[in-house]
């Protein structure tokens, strides 16, 4: 009760000093936000976070922990006006506008079917913009797993299949990390997608190589024809929420 | 509700295999031409019944604009107008000089076209769009009158009762401009007279010639400028009164159908309203001639295309549940609503769990039991637009995500042309498992057409027992199939005659009891999109040959009961004609 009472009079604190101009540490907002969350105080992280996110608006740890926030809270609305906002005032931040993509991709699941076209839409253009100014191995791989869940007729999975192999171009170059399985499965799809069923199960198989437990590769591999079809389709199907939480990419290193 | 699915799907399982064999035993005696497990026969062109509806087109600056969101008006409802025992068939066109067709059932499953000899043929012009229809007795003399659903003005027919039908929608009240889509009627206040109402797409702007472009639905999903729904309360003396306000009734929604029924057995038939872009409304009657809005309670908000509403007790629990269809497609996966009512004035989606969340780009549907087997089947109409191999929906969606694009200004919409838009869709006829699931069976019956369907008509036109299907098809020729169930499964059905309460008895209950069983079923008056079944009440048997009572509640709320009645035939029951009342 007492650790409860602290974290909301400390998130409270943050963002009353932030308020008045006194200049916080964001990684102080950001743990009193954590902390606000932990204890179900959504008001006060939401808060907390955005106090830490107006101060290193770059962060990408930040945004993603807000939005996850935003989602426990339903705050969608309130998740887009803040990014919106932010990257206004912070345009050339790579990390804010992927995480203002991703805050539209928040709101698909709670929406109707036409606004979801819509948001996918707005959520490409921000991550697009975010690949303008820094072409990062997350802002590939986002935007090219995007485009798979739009369905043939816009003819945006080979688009896909283009963002995936740079974004596995980028990290064949770097040191191996647990997320980057997250492309082979993507590129593999996208490949399906595009009807190129030998350089799916390529991928696949190569991913599995690198990633020996990996549930999802082999799934994939152990289907075939209108079964694989069945799994895939459910796998990107834009009614389920996409789970956006990026902890994954500072949790491994 | 789903846990006994695995054993009732095995039993299933034995009683198709069982069945199948007799089929072909059947079919290898008969000689048939089709398969033997095919019981449905397409009889369109030696019934005579194959005349092409054909679109409007549109002469105004939005008219290409317009064409692809119009592909509307195909219809057909069912009655025996002339009281000879075989029910006839009034059928919409929609072009500007196309004439609708009333089609005498000559008894022998042919037709003979007699809507100009009737008086009803004239229900299009230029400044007039046949666009749906309803047969209902809105004076009570035993004879069905004959409403023309119009973009435009309603035209309604009185039944002269010699085979010719004479205009008096002005002197019953009922001339005004509306652009109707729908239109149901039945006795809301329990006054012993059906009372009407029409469900209206666009708001009462004139399509044919706009004042303004700004007519189009404001959003995709929560659109509140359509036409909503109006009332007509029928005075008993051949005129009606616009009620819509006192009933509580008055919206903005884009209203593409309506379906009453009774949803917690209080005696008074409630309201589902679809809405196309945007939420779906349910009202509930207050027994007092006044509706309330329970919407939230009952089935919460919707975002989708609301496109059909019809009621029937698909799971034999004594409760009317209502189908509704929406659009699913790749682009646009909404689902349909299979509302389970709860019994407490709500109700609970269970279409994915019983497989009919997925009908493409829905349209009206018909709760009937094609195989006698004591279960409510559902046939389903589905696809708009077939034409090209293009698709239109990159265009619809660039439009949408155009930044501050005004919907409502039909400039704004991107033409449909020579593209396609959900089309070529194969309508789906699901054969309902024991109430748990329903399986799909189109294709082996051949009702799996890939016309752009609109309405359904189920009705026994042949007299045989078994269910036939009549389906009307956007610019296209219509279907007509017969049924030719092999099984021998028992039947009954019934013509019910209100004194008290309306003549028709649009609403009556009726609940059969037989080997332990008790099956629901009711007198619809009209439900359903483009589609008006036969108001006899049909009940399959299946095995059983007896039946122990028959307990009607007719719609003044009195309840008769009557037994000793034979399966296998069609019985006329007279209000007040039962010696046990309750």
């Amino acid at each position: 009760m007492r650790a409860i009472q602290f974290g909301h009079a400390a998130a409270a604190l943050i963002v009353g000093l932030a308020a008045y101009g006194a200049p916080a540490s964001p990684e102080a907002s950001f743990q009193a936000a954590q902390k606000a969350r932990a204890t179900g105080d959504l008001t006060a992280a939401l808060a907390g976070f955005e106090t830490a996110l107006a101060l290193d608006p770059d962060n990408i740890r930040y945004g993603s922990e807000y939005r996850q926030a935003a989602i426990q809270a339903k705050e969608y609305e309130r998740s887009l006006k803040f990014f919106e906002k932010l990257v206004a005032d912070h345009p050339n931040s790579a990390k804010a506008h992927l995480n203002y993509g991703f805050a539209y991709v928040d709101k698909i699941q709670a929406a109707g079917s036409i606004t979801q076209v819509i948001l996918a839409n707005t959520a490409l253009t921000e991550v697009t913009r975010s690949i303008d100014i820094s072409p990062t191995w997350i802002a590939y791989y986002t935007r090219g797993n995007s485009y798979l869940f739009w369905p043939k007729v816009f003819l945006r999975a080979p688009l896909g299949v283009a963002d995936l192999e740079k974004a596995y171009g980028m990290q064949k170059a770097g040191p191996k990390r647990t997320y980057h399985v997250r492309v082979y499965i993507s590129l593999g799809d996208g490949y399906w997608k595009t009807d190129n069923m030998d350089k799916a199960r390529a991928i696949w198989t190569e991913g599995l190589r690198e990633f020996p437990d990996n549930a999802q590769l082999k799934a994939r591999l152990a289907r075939n024809g209108d079964d694989l079809k069945t799994y895939i389709d459910n796998e990107l199907d834009p009614n389920k929420r996409v789970d956006t939480n990026l902890q994954e990419l500072w949790a491994s290193e | 509700m789903l846990g006994g699915a695995k054993s009732v799907l095995y039993r299933r399982a034995v009683v198709v295999c069982v069945s199948l064999i007799a089929c072909l035993t059947a079919a290898a005696l008969a000689g048939t031409s089709f398969p033997a497990t095919r019981w449905f026969e397409d009889i369109t062109k030696a019934a005579r019944i194959n005349s092409k509806h054909t679109n409007r087109e549109f002469k105004n600056p939005y008219a290409h604009i317009m064409a692809g969101y119009t592909a509307l008006g195909a219809s057909v409802v069912v009655a025996d107008y002339d009281g000879d025992g075989f029910e006839d068939a009034f059928v919409t066109d929609s072009s500007a000089h196309g004439k609708n067709h009333l089609y005498h059932n000559n008894g022998n499953l042919t037709f003979t076209d007699v809507a100009e000899r009737a008086g009803v043929a004239d229900g299009n012009d230029e400044e007039n769009a046949s666009s749906a229809a309803l047969w209902f007795d809105y004076n009570n003399d035993g004879r069905p009158d004959l409403l023309v659903v119009r973009f435009g003005h309603n035209q309604l027919f009185q039944n002269l009762g010699n085979g010719r039908f004479k205009e008096v929608t002005r002197g019953a009240g009922l001339y005004r401009y509306l652009n109707a889509i729908a239109a149901i009627a039945f006795d809301y206040d329990r006054d012993g007279y059906v009372d009407l109402f029409v469900a209206c797409y666009f708001q009462p702007v004139n399509v044919f010639h706009p004042d303004t472009p700004r007519f189009f639905p404001e959003n995709m999903e929560t659109a509140n400028n359509g036409g909503g729904v109006q009332v007509f309360h029928n005075n008993g003396n051949g005129t009606f009164t616009d009620v819509t306000d006192k009933v509580g009734l008055r919206q903005s929604g884009w209203a593409l159908d309506m379906g009453h029924g009774d949803a917690n057995n209080d005696g008074f038939d409630d309201l589902y309203v679809a809405n196309d872009f945007g939420t779906d409304r349910f009202f509930v009657n207050n027994g007092n001639g006044t509706f309330s809005d329970i919407t939230k309670t009952a089935i919460g908000f919707d975002t989708k295309k609301g496109m059909n509403a019809e009621w029937g007790d698909f799971d034999n629990d004594g409760l009317l549940d209502i189908f509704v269809t929406n659009v699913t497609d790749d682009y646009m996966r909404e689902g349909n609503f299979l509302w389970h009512n709860n019994g407490n004035l709500t109700f609970s989606d269970v279409s994915r769990e019983t497989g009919t969340y997925e009908s493409g780009w829905g349209w009206g549907a018909k709760f009937f039991d094609y195989d006698n087997d004591g279960w409510l089947d559902l046939y389903v109409m589905n696809g708009w637009v077939s034409a090209g191999s293009e698709s239109y929906v990159p265009d619809i969606f660039a439009m949408l995500v155009k930044p501050g694009i005004d919907l409502t200004d039909a400039r704004s919409w991107p033409p449909m042309g020579k593209k396609s838009l959900s089309g070529y869709e194969k309508k789906r006829l699901y054969h309902n498992e024991h109430g748990q699931v329903f399986t799909e069976q189109s294709a082996r019956h051949g009702l799996d057409s890939i016309r752009d369907g609109r309405g359904v008509a189920i009705a026994d036109f042949d007299s045989d027992g078994r269910l036939d299907v009549f389906v009307a098809n956007a610019n296209a020729e219509p279907y007509l199939y017969r049924n030719t169930l092999p099984t021998g499964a028992h039947w009954v059905s019934f013509l019910l005659e209100g004194r008290r309460s309306n003549r028709a008895a649009v609403g009556a209950q009726v609940r059969l009891t037989a080997a332990g069983q008790t099956w629901l079923r009711y007198v619809s008056g009209g439900n359903s999109f483009a589609g008006q079944s036969s108001n006899r009440v049909h009940f399959g048997l299946g095995e059983v040959a007896g039946i122990d009572r028959v307990e009607v509640r007719w719609p003044t709320g009195e309840k008769e009961v009557f037994t000793g009645m034979a399966a296998d035939r069609l019985h006329k029951i007279v209000e007040g004609s039962s010696k046990n009342k309750n």
